[in-house]
């Protein structure tokens, strides 16, 4: 069995649940108390990719939130294997900040294999982006989930998701 | 050769000709071998540098091919790899046993030492094992851990530990470094060209050296000498110099970067503290007077103890060579002797001989039983007593042999004769060293008759007295006296018969003077009786006077030994007054 070690960084707006969603992923656990981001947060997560005998360590770097990212928030995201892009079903311009930053980091550092997480859908009540507008948002990613961090809601399969998404890469690269 | 053929021969000879050639070429084997090796090392150079295929394509076959070549002749491959495993392994084998050695050293060191057992508190409290507390307070500096670290991506290209370090996720750790390093570069280096290069956080100091595609980090328990940091660039030019490319495109496969641990283990640096003038400074002045104190206590006791072993040692061998002495147990306690065995009381006395090698007898105590000691010098000791040898004579003992040697009166020899079977231990007599004493009376007078006789033998036995040590019993050395007196008696009634005498055996018993008189008079009766019951079993007739010879009024009220006794007196009659 082979070993594989990734950079996967997870950005997107303010208070979008970006660390909820990695802290769902890596530990399974959620905190309804919300801690502004610093700079930056690192976990690691060990998953198995059985589809190509390998053993994949995902390096997450959950990156401050930010609507547009300055020359700071760049360094963080250097060399990344692949991101998980996170905005808010329930504040529709989120999404717009994940177009911003997806542009950005496309003509920083070009195409790399990435996700879209629509989190909060335990808020039913409050969910304000339409199907139309999460159809037309995902053809822009290898991928797009309506995610809970809170329920857990999809958090492993949109990172489980991106994790085949990069060895897929990688194996081309090779 | 038709038209048709003519006209191809015309037209396509030269081409038909080629084909020919290469049809051969094609079909024989040997030939087609040898245009495969001219062009095969090209070939494969050319392929290896276009892409990896053919790597990957020979590692199997080649990898096989190894195999089955080691197994089938290990002896070649063993010898073409002992240059290389033998100093690999030595080097290996130096460096595990370096550490231990130095935390086995360290350990003992300071084991019994008060700051040891501060130490071994501390550690107990850190929960880490004691030699490596000891290990890291002596240490000046020990490089714990080395990251090898993607400037691109900021992952953990390689790392290694020492073997106590507590290790954390290290992709965690190598991740943070980088983000740190970034954020510092972006916050604090307006041109963005500064860079972190090293961080101090309690007993550690992290060092990080920055090469073209990698960064080393270290972290450094202690405090590391500036030259440390040559070092570690050293190793990573070393690294790059072999893995740079590999690194430059590290995308987390390590498989990529093969064996590069065994570069980064040359950054576990390790350098032990050196002693300071007051840490070598001489032993205080009062561990020296104490420890002289003790010195000079422990010489006294052993000085002591070893005079007493000596003293116990000459006792006992003083007292095994005596006669008639068997010791069982000498017990020394505090320098004072007490001696458990048999003694003979005919032999020396136990404080006569601890005299003799110079032991006060008062730090002696003899607690010895009574017995009848069958030693050749205690048998003649025996024998001069029994029959009241005279100076004239010297009497032996060999093996079971009476050995007499000298001159003594007739009669003394024919008393002699008469008793010395009664000596346990004694078969025969040897009298060929001794001669009858010329007797001057016998030469003027006539030879006395046989009465005359008697009564010239009853005179030596007349009046004999046997002390008792308690009220009834008698001491041991009297119970056999009186034996081999009743043994001397039997001989002279029986004499006395052939010439038709009457010896008269008469028993009478003495008390000391405490009690009063009519006890006394019943303790004498006992004593008598008791001694004539040992001379009427030696077949003796003998009988009790009618009072007792001496009684406690007549020596007054005093405790005398000495009267304790049964005396026996003898009277030859010429008719049988009582038989």
């Amino acid at each position: 069995m082979t070993q594989l070690t990734s950079k996967v960084c997870v950005v997107g707006d303010f208070a979008v649940g970006k660390t909820s969603v990695a802290e769902r992923f890596v530990t399974n656990h959620f905190s309804a108390k919300y801690l502004s981001t610093v700079g930056v947060k690192i976990d690691t997560k060990e998953i198995e990719q059985p589809a190509f005998d390998m053993t994949h360590k995902l390096v997450i770097w959950d990156v401050a939130g930010s609507d547009r990212f300055g020359d700071r928030e760049f360094a963080y995201l250097r060399g990344a294997s692949g991101y998980i892009y996170v905005a808010d079903g329930t504040r529709p311009l989120t999404i717009e900040a994940v177009e911003t930053i997806q542009s950005q980091i496309g003509e920083k550092f070009g195409a790399a294999p990435s996700v879209l997480l629509v989190n909060k859908r335990d808020l039913v009540a409050e969910w304000e982006i339409s199907d139309e507008r999460f159809e037309s948002i995902s053809a822009s990613f290898d991928g797009a989930f309506r995610t809970s961090a809170k329920t857990g809601d999809d958090v492993d399969a949109a990172f489980e998701r991106l994790a085949h998404l990069i060895v897929e890469n990688e194996l081309r690269g090779k | 050769m038709n038209d048709l053929d003519q006209l191809k021969q015309l037209l396509f000879g030269a081409e038909k000709q080629a084909l020919d050639q290469i049809a051969d070429r094609v079909e024989r084997r040997e030939v087609r071998t040898a245009d495969v090796a001219e062009v095969l090392s090209e070939a494969i150079d050319r392929s290896y540098r276009e892409d990896a295929e053919l790597v990957e394509s020979l590692t199997q076959p080649v990898g096989d091919c190894l195999q089955r070549a080691f197994r089938d002749d290990p002896q070649t491959y063993g010898d073409a790899l002992y240059p290389v495993m033998g100093p690999a392994i030595r080097k290996s084998i130096m460096h595990a046993l370096r550490n231990f050695t130095q935390q086995i050293n360290e350990a003992v060191e300071h084991s019994v030492s008060p700051q040891g057992l501060k130490w071994r508190w501390q550690a107990s409290r850190a929960g880490i094992p004691f030699g490596e507390y000891v290990l890291q307070k002596t240490m000046r500096y020990r490089v714990e851990q080395a990251y090898l670290i993607s400037r691109e991506n900021g992952l953990l290209v390689g790392h290694v530990h020492h073997e106590a370090s507590r290790i954390k996720d290290s992709d965690a750790v190598s991740a943070m470094f980088t983000a740190i390093q970034d954020f510092v570069k972006e916050s604090f280096s307006p041109d963005r060209t500064g860079r972190l290069e090293s961080a101090d956080m309690g007993d550690f100091t992290l060092w990080a050296v920055h090469g073209p595609h990698a960064l080393l980090v270290c972290v450094i328990r202690g405090v590391p000498p500036k030259r440390l940091r040559a070092d570690l660039s050293a190793v990573l030019e070393r690294i790059h110099f072999r893995y740079g490319e590999a690194i430059r495109e590290y995308r987390g496969d390590t498989s990529t970067v093969p064996d590069v641990e065994v570069e980064l283990e040359r950054c576990l640096r390790f350098e032990a503290r050196e002693e300071s003038e007051k840490d070598r400074r001489l032993v205080p002045i009062w561990m020296i007077v104490l420890t002289v104190l003790l010195l000079a206590a422990a010489a006294f006791l052993g000085i002591r103890s070893w005079t007493h072993a000596q003293q116990l040692k000459t006792l006992d061998a003083a007292l095994n060579a005596a006669p008639g002495i068997h010791v069982t147990d000498i017990e020394l306690d505090g320098g004072d002797f007490t001696v458990r065995g048999l003694r003979d009381p005919l032999a020396a006395s136990v404080n006569d001989l601890a005299a003799s090698v110079d032991i006060p007898i008062e730090r002696v105590a003899a607690k010895m039983q009574p017995f009848q000691s069958l030693q050749p010098e205690i048998i003649a000791a025996r024998a001069g007593q029994l029959f009241d040898k005279p100076d004239t004579v010297q009497i032996d003992v060999v093996g079971t042999t009476l050995v007499v040697n000298g001159t003594a009166p007739l009669a003394w020899k024919e008393q002699l004769l008469a008793g010395f079977r009664a000596l346990a231990g004694v078969d025969t007599i040897d009298l060929s060293g001794f001669t009858d004493a010329p007797d001057p009376a016998a030469m003027t007078v006539p030879k006395p008759d046989e009465a005359q006789l008697l009564r010239d033998r009853l005179e030596t036995l007349d009046g004999r007295r046997f002390l008792f040590d308690e009220a009834v019993r008698l001491s041991a050395s009297s119970m056999s006296a009186l034996e081999q007196h009743a043994i001397a008696l039997r001989q002279l009634q029986a004499d006395a018969d052939q010439v038709d005498l009457s010896l008269v055996v008469t028993l009478a018993g003495a008390t000391d003077g405490v009690g009063d008189i009519a006890a006394n008079a019943r303790l004498a009766q006992r004593r008598a009786a008791a001694a004539l019951e040992v001379l009427t079993a030696a077949g003796v007739t003998a009988g009790v006077a009618g009072r007792p010879a001496a009684l406690g009024s007549e020596n007054g009220p005093l405790q005398d030994p000495s009267q304790r006794y049964v005396q026996i007196d003898l009277q030859l009659q010429a008719p049988p007054a009582t038989r």
